[in-house]
C-alpha cells in the first residue's frame, strides 16, 4: 500500500511538474460552464484543427493572446486533434454550452460543413478560418487565400528558375484545401508558363520536415542536379534544405515555401530559402476577434475577409524578422 | 547455379534465414531497377533514415519477446527529444541534454513498467496511456511550437565519426547492445522464457516483474537516444514529430520474425526487417513510383514477407515432426 501512495505521489508530482513548465502559455481549454458570463462578456469557442499542427497551434496561440486584448470576450480553445470526429463533437458540445460565437478551423471543411450549419441554424454565431468553409448562408469567414499564397511565389519563380531546370516538390496531405490549392496554382501560374522545367520527384511529407528530409536525401542520390525545391509549407522547404545544406553541388539550389515561420525567415536571411509567402497567424488572430467582436455587439451581420498574403524574399525579411523577435519566436 | 540454390535451401532449413533471402532478393531487384540504389552515398542514406526507427524497433523486440509491446516510443521520442533540445538551448551543454534526453523516456518507461508489473495494467493499454499523456507533455511545454537554433546540438544526428554518419554508429552499438543481451546474458534468457511461458517462468524462480521492468528501462534508453538523433537531425525541436513511429518500429521487429505470442525474435532480425522497410521506401521514390501507390506496395510487401516467413517455418516444423516419427 505504501508503494501504491508513493506511486501516485510520484504522478501527482511529475504532472505538477509538467504543468508548471507550461503554465504560462497553456492552450488546453478551461471547463466551459454553462452558465453565460453574468458581466456581460461573450464567451467564444475557438475549435482549432489540432494542436499538434505546428501552424495551427501558432494560430491558437495568437488567437488567444489577441483576446486578452478584449475586456468583453473570452475564448475557450478546443483542440480538434486533427480528427474529423473530434471536432464535430466539439462543435456539437459548443451548440449545447450556447456559446455566443463559434469559431472553426476546419480539418476537413466539408465533414465540419453541417455542422457548422447547425452551429448558426441555432442562432450562435459561426465564423470559418484557415481554410474558411465557403457557402454556409449566415456564417462569416476569415482566411488567407491559398491560391495566392503560392502564386506570389511561383510568379517570382518564372524569372528566377533557370531555363530547363530540374525540380523536386514536396506536396501537404492530400484532401487538405490549403495543401492542393497550392500545388494547383503552383501548377496554373508556373508549370504551365514553364514547359522546359523537369519535376524529378513529387512526393506527399504531410507538412512534416522529417518526411521531406528523406525524400530529398534519395532524391540527391538520383540526380545530381536540382535547381529548385517547390514545397508547398516552409517545414517542408527547411527538411529539404538541411540535406543540401554543406553540399557545394547544391549552392545555387532555389527553395520556396509558406507560411512565413521562424525558421524560415531566418533561412531567407541566411540566403538558403529564395521566398515564402507570410500566413500570419497573428493577423489571423488579430481579424477573427475583430470580426468577434463586430459581430456579437451588432455592428455587422456578416463579415468575409481574406488577410494579406505578402511575399517575403531577402530584401524585406528584417521587416518579418522583427515581427517574430516582438512574439518572441526568434531569440 | 542449381548448387548454390540446393546450398541455400540447406541453409535455410537450418536456421531461420528466410527473412534474410527476402532482404538480398529486395536488394538485387532493387539493384537491377535503379542504377543510383546500390551506391555508398544512397546506401549510406538509408541506413540514416532507418537509424531511429531501427533503435526503437530494438527496444521492441525485447518487449515482444516477453510478451508486452510499447506504443508510446513515438510519442516518448517527441517528449524527450524536446526536453533534450530545449536543454542545450538553455544550457549548451551537449552532456547535459544528452543525459536528459535519456532520463526523460527512462522516467516514462519506469512508469510503463510500474503499470505493466505493479498495477497489472494490459501493455498494449498502459503504453497507449502513456503515448497520449506524452505527446500531451510535449505538445504543452513547447506549446506546439517548433524549437529552432539549436546550435550544436545537431552533432549527434548530422556529424560523424571515422567518416560514418553518428547515427549509424548509435545504430550499430544499439545492436551489439541488443544481440549481446538477448544471447549472453540471464536477463535475456529470462526474456525469452517468461514470453515462451509466463507461469512456468515464475514457477522456475525467474522475477518476472523485475526482468519486465528491466525490459522497460531498456527500452527507454533506446527510445531517448532516438530522440536525441531524430532532434538532431531535423535540425529542431519537433513536438509533433515522429507520429506513428511506434508502428514503424513494431513493423521491423514483426516483419524481422519477432512474434507477437512472445518468446521468439532476435537483434539481426528486426535490423533486417528495418532495412526490407527501408529498402523498399527509397527504391520507390528512386524510380518514382506513384505516392499512393507506394502505401498500397509497402503495405502488400509487408503482408508477403511475414507470410512467407511464417510458411517457411511451419514446413520446417512439419518436416521435423515427421522425421521425429
Amino acid at each position: 500500500m505504501k508503494k501504491v501512495l508513493a506511486l501516485l505521489l510520484v504522478l501527482v508530482l511529475t504532472m505538477g511538474l509538467l504543468a508548471g513548465c507550461a503554465s504560462e502559455g497553456e492552450v488546453a481549454a478551461p471547463a466551459p460552464t454553462d452558465t453565460p458570463a453574468a458581466d456581460g462578456t461573450y464567451r467564444v469557442a475557438y475549435i482549432a484543427r489540432a494542436q499538434a499542427d505546428s501552424f495551427a497551434a501558432w494560430m491558437a496561440n495568437a488567437v488567444k493572446e489577441e483576446a486578452e486584448k478584449y475586456d468583453n470576450i473570452t475564448v475557450d480553445i478546443f483542440d480538434g486533434q486533427a480528427s474529423d470526429d473530434v471536432e464535430n463533437t466539439l462543435i456539437e458540445n459548443a451548440i449545447t454550452n450556447k456559446y455566443d460565437a463559434i469559431i472553426i478551423q476546419p480539418n476537413n471543411g466539408e465533414a465540419q460543413r453541417p455542422y457548422a450549419e447547425k452551429a448558426v441554424a441555432a442562432g450562435i454565431i459561426t465564423i470559418t478560418t484557415n481554410a474558411r468553409i465557403s457557402g454556409i448562408e449566415g456564417a462569416s469567414s476569415v482566411d488567407a487565400d491559398p491560391y495566392l499564397q503560392a502564386k506570389v511565389n511561383a510568379v517570382a519563380a518564372i524569372d528566377q528558375i533557370p531555363q530547363d531546370a530540374n525540380v523536386v516538390v514536396l506536396l501537404g496531405p492530400p484532401g487538405n484545401f490549403h495543401a492542393d490549392e497550392r500545388r494547383l496554382s503552383w501548377e496554373k501560374e508556373f508549370f504551365e508558363m514553364r514547359p522546359d522545367v523537369t519535376i524529378v520527384g513529387e512526393e506527399i511529407a504531410n507538412w512534416n520536415k522529417d518526411e521531406a528530409m528523406n525524400y530529398m536525401e534519395t532524391w540527391v542520390q538520383a540526380n545530381p542536379k536540382i535547381d529548385a525545391i517547390i514545397a508547398m509549407n516552409d517545414n517542408m522547404a527547411a527538411g529539404a534544405l538541411e540535406v543540401i545544406k554543406d553540399n557545394p553541388a547544391y549552392a545555387d539550389t532555389l527553395a520556396y515555401g509558406v507560411d512565413g515561420t521562424a525558421e524560415a525567415v531566418l533561412l531567407i536571411e541566411e540566403g538558403r530559402l529564395t521566398s515564402t509567402t507570410l500566413q500570419s497567424a497573428y493577423a489571423l488572430a488579430e481579424a477573427l476577434l475583430d470580426t468577434a467582436d463586430k459581430l456579437l455587439t451588432g455592428e455587422e451581420t456578416q463579415i468575409d475577409i481574406d488577410i494579406d498574403c505578402p511575399l517575403v524574399n531577402i530584401d524585406n525579411v528584417q521587416e518579418y524578422i522583427e515581427m517574430h523577435k516582438r512574439a518572441g519566436a526568434i531569440q | 547455379m542449381k548448387n548454390f540454390i540446393d546450398k541455400l535451401k540447406k541453409l535455410n532449413s537450418k536456421g531461420n534465414y528466410s527473412i534474410y533471402l527476402v532482404l538480398i532478393a529486395l536488394f538485387i531487384v532493387s539493384w537491377m531497377a535503379n542504377e543510383n540504389f546500390a551506391t555508398w552515398g544512397n546506401l549510406s542514406n538509408i541506413s540514416r533514415q532507418i537509424a531511429v526507427g531501427t533503435i526503437l524497433a530494438f527496444g521492441q523486440t525485447i518487449l515482444i519477446i516477453s510478451g508486452m509491446l510499447d506504443l508510446s516510443s513515438g510519442s516518448v521520442l517527441a517528449l524527450a527529444g524536446v526536453l533534450s533540445v530545449s536543454v542545450y538551448t538553455m544550457t549548451q551543454s551537449l552532456a547535459l541534454s544528452f543525459i536528459v534526453g535519456i532520463a526523460v523516456a527512462v522516467f516514462c518507461n519506469i512508469l510503463n513498467g510500474l503499470m505493466v508489473t505493479k498495477f497489472k495494467t494490459p501493455p498494449f493499454i498502459a503504453t497507449l496511456a502513456m503515448m497520449a499523456m506524452a505527446r500531451g507533455a510535449a505538445l504543452m511545454y513547447t506549446k506546439g511550437q517548433n524549437i529552432y537554433q539549436i546550435g550544436d546540438y545537431v552533432v549527434f544526428g548530422q556529424g560523424s565519426w571515422f567518416g560514418i554518419p553518428n547515427p549509424i554508429w548509435f545504430l550499430v552499438i544499439t545492436l551489439a547492445i541488443t544481440w549481446y543481451l538477448l544471447k549472453h546474458t540471464v536477463f535475456g534468457r529470462s526474456i525469452y522464457a517468461i514470453g515462451g511461458n509466463e507461469e512456468a517462468s515464475n514457477a522456475s524462480g525467474i522475477n518476472v516483474n523485475k526482468v519486465k521492468m528491466k525490459a522497460y528501462i531498456i527500452n527507454g534508453i533506446f527510445v531517448g537516444l532516438a530522440g536525441i538523433i531524430f532532434m538532431s537531425r531535423v535540425n529542431g525541436g519537433l513536438p509533433n514529430g515522429a507520429i506513428g513511429f511506434e508502428f514503424k518500429s513494431l513493423t521491423a521487429a514483426v516483419i524481422g520474425g519477432t512474434s507477437f505470442t512472445g518468446g521468439v525474435g532476435t537483434a539481426s532480425g528486426t535490423l533486417a526487417g528495418a532495412f526490407i522497410v527501408g529498402f523498399l521506401d527509397n527504391i520507390m521514390v528512386l524510380i518514382g513510383v506513384d505516392s499512393y501507390l507506394q502505401q498500397i506496395v509497402r503495405g502488400a510487401i509487408i503482408a508477403l514477407a511475414v507470410i512467407y516467413d511464417i510458411s517457411i517455418k511451419t514446413k520446417r516444423k512439419r518436416t521435423k515432426l515427421i522425421k521425429a516419427k
